[in-house]
């Protein structure tokens, strides 16, 4: 396979016919590319108009990931395969764990566990957090993060597979 | 499964108060197939491959940050030695691909890209001697190119015409950068026993035993083991010193397992290894001069330093290799003195010599880093310098490297500042006696018989 097209490449294979062929996987840099525009020449490859092919990484990137040894993974399809975990600490007040615990529903999650412990006027609340299918990560996370205030409590949330590579043999 | 209180709070605290995270995910593309007659048409291939593979890396590695509520914090791009790649060329210059390369770092928004490289253990091509010649201008010139130099190994010995070569290489690139204080140097290492998968810059490249893509993770950790230590007290034994380190270091590295193999899924590439390292910056308590006192040396560099650091870096391994079935790359303790406020305030006060960084570097798991001296050393001090510390790895059968900065226009005791996470030096004291006649021999010293294995 051809795995380069240059500016070389264009001037000398474009100069009499205004095509190139190309093949699929072939990378067009991109000078080349806006050589042949200047030139009016077009490249193609049996399948017509050269677009950037995925990333071709190698012949043994799948099987590199596919025979790495198994690491504390819940079973398939365990509940707390996608569960997050909220940690908050700050100075204790009424309606703090109720106002997490909303934003916490109202981000797509339900609470499978919560832990409260206050200790000379502050708290900390550790959540264990269900999210529901097709919700997102990230976008749970920032909406549970913003609830932070510096002076009233602070709100952080980690992913649960963190806990369990870092806890768990 | 669920966790105990302790087990969640541990590791919260690690990320929020002891500055754990994932130090750099580099991602390693070989650029062999780049080679090209014409110069011009090699920088253009490796331009564009360099973008066609990494352009979504910085993204990855970000998307993974949030969703794991981790850090990353650098993202960086490894190569196949340039000097294999622009052979083909015939150019005596190839500071046109150095130029490439930072233009394609510039591009996909990478801090750093390693690989202005050559192995030169035995002997020169002259590929590699017009790397050598380019070097002083590559660095110069570009903002994220790095350049790392195979000298010697175990199996080949050291090439001391080649130590000698490097040092005009060093000694050029500081006055060529001598407004920014020697600046091109402290992106410029040579090794004993390069490593062909590191991950961590300036020595960063992919060697010919890669694969054609590879993700290769390295974590951080100094702040967390410290703090473990701390918690221990003074009155724990060293056993169980070394038990809480390895412990440590055990769930730091399954940080990098996950985040490596997580990285290089969402990128559709192999996931190469996980270099253990304890990797400081100059922020406080992410230092492994902080982790040395921890264990009890009056001061990082005082007598007790190499046992403590051996320790250390032997705890860091046991531990690592527990959680990773793919460690690799250096793998142990960087003790880089400018880059770490503990070493940086030990030199200061007068308690870490050149000399004993030098014996700390036979357990360490790199080398004299990012060491400054006077700019006007003698060329043949500078050359014993390297000669010895190559010659530690060489007959230790481990990595050893020298990063050396000599700072035009300062002399000992001086400061400079680099900024960001080159941090501060002292220039250092190399001493008045060097090895004006060694320098003169030229040669190899031969391979030790540690070499001959087989």
């Amino acid at each position: 396979m051809r795995r380069f097209l240059t500016v070389e490449d264009v001037h000398r294979e474009g100069a009499q016919k205004k095509e190139i062929l190309v093949d699929v996987g072939t990378l067009v840099t991109p000078q080349a590319l806006e050589a042949a525009e200047a030139a009016g020449i077009s490249i193609r490859t049996g399948e017509g108009k050269w677009t950037e092919p995925e990333p071709d990484r190698g012949p043994d990137a799948a099987g590199s990931r596919s025979h790495l040894p198994p690491l504390p993974e819940p079973e398939e399809g365990s509940a707390l395969e996608s569960a997050a975990i909220v940690t908050a600490v700050g100075r204790n007040r009424s309606g703090v764990l109720g106002q997490i615990t909303t934003a916490i529903a109202e981000a797509g999650g339900n609470v499978h566990d919560v832990s409260q412990k206050v200790v000379e006027g502050f708290f900390h609340i550790i959540l264990t957090v269900q999210l529901s299918e097709g919700a997102s990560f990230e976008d749970f996370k920032t909406a549970l993060e913003c609830l932070s205030c510096p002076d009233d409590f602070a709100v952080r949330v980690m992913h649960e597979r963190v806990f369990r590579f870092m806890h768990r043999i | 499964m669920s966790f105990s209180e302790r087990e969640i709070l541990e590791t919260v605290r690690m990320v929020e108060l002891e500055t754990l995270d994932i130090r750099t995910t580099t991602l390693g593309i070989n650029l062999l197939d780049c080679a090209d007659p014409d110069l011009e048409s090699a920088c253009e291939k490796v331009y564009a491959k360099i973008l066609h593979h990494a352009k979504d890396l910085v993204r990855v590695a970000d998307s993974i940050g949030g969703d794991y509520g981790v850090p990353i914090v650098n993202k960086r791009i490894a190569v196949t030695p340039i000097a294999w790649v622009g052979a083909a060329s015939g150019a005596e210059d190839l500071t046109p691909l150095a130029r490439a390369l930072d233009a394609a770092a510039d591009a996909v928004g990478v801090d750093f890209i390693g690989g202005f490289s050559a192995y030169v253990d035995k002997g020169f091509t002259r590929a590699d001697e017009a790397l050598f010649a380019s070097i002083p201008r590559a660095l110069a010139e570009t903002e994220h190119v790095c350049a790392s130099i195979s000298l010697a190994s175990t199996r080949s010995g050291i090439n001391m015409d080649a130590v000698g070569r490097f040092v005009d290489v060093v000694l050029d690139a500081a006055e060529q950068t001598a407004d920014r204080g020697g600046l091109a140097c402290a992106k410029l290492v040579c090794f004993c026993n390069a490593v062909p998968d590191n991950p961590f810059v300036a020595g960063a490249h992919i060697a010919a035993s890669e694969p054609e893509t590879v993700l290769n993770v390295g974590v951080s950790g100094p702040g967390v083991v410290r703090s473990a230590l701390e918690r221990l007290g003074p009155d724990a034994d060293l056993l169980a010193c070394a038990e809480t380190i390895k412990r440590t270091a055990f769930k730091v590295a399954r940080m990098g397992e996950l985040v490596g193999r997580e990285t290089a899924r969402r990128l559709g590439t192999g996931f190469g290894i996980v270099d253990l390292s304890l990797a400081p910056t100059p922020a406080i308590g992410d230092s492994v001069g902080d982790v040395l006192e921890a264990i009890g040396v009056d001061r990082a560099g005082g007598w007790g330093s190499t046992a403590a650091l051996a320790l250390l870096t032997d705890a860091v391994k046991k531990g690592g290799a527990m959680a990773s079935s793919s460690v690799g790359g250096l793998s142990g303790a960087f003790i880089p003195v400018s880059e770490d406020q503990g070493m940086i305030d030990a030199v200061r006060a007068g308690a870490l010599s050149l000399a004993k960084l030098e014996a700390m570097t036979s357990v360490c798991s790199v080398g004299l880093d990012m060491v400054a001296v006077p700019g006007d050393t003698p060329r043949h001090v500078i050359f014993g310098i390297i000669a010895d510390e190559m010659a530690i790895g060489m007959m230790n059968h481990k990595t050893t490297a020298v990063r050396i900065l000599p700072v035009p226009g300062k002399s000992v005791g001086e400061t400079v500042e680099w900024g960001g996470l080159l941090g501060t030096a002292i220039i250092q004291d190399p001493g008045a006696f060097g090895c004006l006649t060694l320098h003169g021999r030229g040669g190899r010293i031969p391979a030790p018989m540690q070499g001959y294995r087989n």
